[in-house]
């Protein structure tokens, strides 16, 4: 299965090749030989290798995923193994492991939500989801001071742009997911769901909504609400400017193309530098348009995004 | 309590003379008669008017789990000795002509398969099969569909999809290899998560491999698995939510 950004669809000439060998069955030691064997076959065809946490590039075992959810086992691997898995992963090959997967994952979140099942209030969002999924859009910006640190500011201009958009789009689609348990089940279905604490009506309705790439997912939702089609244009404009410098193959003076050059700027000339700015100013553009969209809409998304999203 | 009985050949391999006799001490009121293979079939068949099944209220009859083009047609005239009002369970990947099949209308119950076969797993697989069979019924095996899918999501989706063609149930838990087990713990929680979906009136079949020491015991288990609770009507809108995903992403 592979994530970013082509499990996103957005993948662009220079993208990196994030790719997991999923497990789900009685182990073999030969899965590790298909694992070396892919990344072989991907460095001969002169695929990007996923970055150098480790995260992707190997093996992941579905026991992990579906039974490390919080404490201690549940590392910073295995958390952004499990969260992109549900938000921008896709499958390469036969999806019936992946689909067992990704329904024990949900269907733990899910029934393990005892608020979402007794609670009185006025919303049905799963919470369990929604908090694992915001702590990984926290962990995100967290490891992104790490990375600063530990390797002396090196990609930190790409890496800034990515946070502010992509991995912000990420978040994005997964708080709109779980906000479609109360935004999209008509209420009759979601009534009968309710009240027979039916897990699996709501695996289906999630696994489906996760099929969408994130751009889908917020363009599926935004969609239901016409006053917003100004900001959402505008979201939408900036998000396309983004993967157009990242998509842009024409070369700069001093040879590199926009990508190349912002992953090799260096910190002292970010203020200074007109890639950078314009970079910076479509993602200024972009944070502008989710704000109106989630925060002052006056609308039931933002009424959602205070609720859920916020406290 | 569920209508609910055992399969012959769980309890006695390949001798339902056997399976009868073990079951008549036990608190069932349901029987499949198995021929699984397809030399079972004739000494079944041949059999039938001779058999003590008065204290059954439901019999149906499994057709063999394998068999060549060249054997299809031969069994097809042969199982139109089963009385019509037994249903007949048939593995929808052993099917060579589906035009021969056709004529058994509603007696047919196309069963949904485990993990190793290429075929009627899923709620997509299975709806191309009845449109090939229109008429046929459902035995529904909730160990087949746990095995594929733990999560019980598509035995829930089968459940909504084909409702109202059930028939019957086959309960077991199937294991890694596909053989059928007396049920775990695991395997009885699970069940529990869709039991409401199956009307009480359906009746259960029992195909877990037991000791003669085993069939009561299991025949608890399994009561307490599919407990009987108000009918829950489908949920149309989630039912067909999986099969129209928007991209190619998480197909099924």
């Amino acid at each position: 299965m592979v994530y970013g950004s082509l499990g996103r669809d957005e993948f662009t000439p220079g993208s990196d090749l994030d790719w997991t060998l999923l497990v789900d069955g009685i182990a073999d030691p030969a899965h590790l030989d298909v694992a070396l064997a892919i990344r072989d076959k991907l460095e001969t065809l002169g695929y990007k290798q996923p970055g150098r946490e480790g995260v992707f590039g190997t093996l992941a075992f579905s026991h992990e995923l579906i039974h490390q959810i919080g404490g201690q086992d549940d590392t910073n691997a295995n958390t952004t193994r499990r969260i992109l898995l549900l938000l921008e992963s896709t499958v390469i090959g036969r999806r019936d492991a992946y689909k067992r997967v990704v329904c024990n994952v949900l269907h733990r979140y899910l029934k393990e939500d005892r608020g979402l099942w007794y609670g009185s209030g006025e919303f049905k969002v799963p919470r369990f989801l929604l908090n694992d999924i915001t702590r990984y859009w926290r962990t995100m910006a967290v490891d992104f001071a790490y990375k600063q640190r530990v390797r002396g500011n090196e990609g930190f201009a790409l890496r800034n742009v990515k946070l502010r958009l992509s991995r912000k789009l990420i978040f994005i689609s997964g708080l709109l997911t779980c906000f479609s348990c109360h935004l999209e089940l008509p209420g009759d279905e979601k009534k009968l769901i309710y009240l027979e604490h039916a897990v699996q009506p709501l695996v289906v309705h999630l696994y489906r909504r996760l099929a969408f790439t994130p751009l889908e997912s917020l363009a599926n939702t935004l969609l239901g609400f016409e006053k917003l089609d100004g900001s959402t244009a505008k979201l939408f404009k900036a998000y396309d400017d983004f993967v157009g410098i990242l998509a842009d193959e024409s070369v700069l003076d001093n040879g590199e193309t926009p990508r190349d050059y912002l992953e090799h700027l260096s910190v002292d000339k970010l203020e200074s530098d007109p890639v950078f700015q314009h970079a910076r100013e479509i993602s200024h553009e972009f944070r502008d348009a989710v704000h109106e969209i989630f925060l002052r809409s006056n609308t039931e998304l933002s009424r959602l995004t205070i609720e859920y999203g916020v406290f | 309590m569920r209508p609910i009985g055992f399969s012959t050949g769980a309890v006695a391999y390949s001798d339902f003379q056997r399976a009868l006799e073990l079951m008549a001490v036990e608190p069932v009121n349901c029987i499949e008669l198995s021929a699984l293979r397809f030399h079972e079939v004739a000494p079944l068949l041949n059999a039938i008017e001779t058999l003590d099944l008065h204290r059954y209220g439901y019999v149906s009859f499994h057709a063999p789990s394998s068999f060549t083009v060249e054997q299809e047609p031969f069994l097809v005239e042969q199982l139109k000795r089963v009385p019509q009002h037994w249903p007949i369970v048939l593995h929808p990947d052993t099917i060579h002509n589906w035009e021969a099949w056709r004529q058994f209308g509603s007696q047919l119950a196309v069963e949904n398969m485990d993990r190793r076969k290429p075929w009627g797993r899923t709620v997509e697989e299975l709806a191309r099969t009845f449109s090939d069979l229109p008429d046929a019924a459902m035995c529904f095996d909730i160990g087949h569909a746990r095995q594929c899918d733990t999560s019980m999501t598509e035995a829930y989706r089968i459940l909504k999809a084909f409702q109202h063609r059930l028939k019957q149930i086959h309960v077991s838990e199937v294991n890694t290899a596909s053989q059928h087990d007396p049920i775990s713990y695991a395997a009885k929680i699970a069940f529990q998560e869709v039991a409401c979906l199956i009307p009480s009136n359906i009746p259960v079949i029992i195909e877990s491999r037991v000791t003669p020491q085993e069939i009561n015991r299991e025949i608890c288990r399994i009561s307490q698995a599919l407990p009987e609770f108000d009918f829950v009507p489908a949920i149309t809108n989630a039912r067909e939510a999986m099969h129209n995903s928007p991209s190619t992403r998480h197909q099924n």
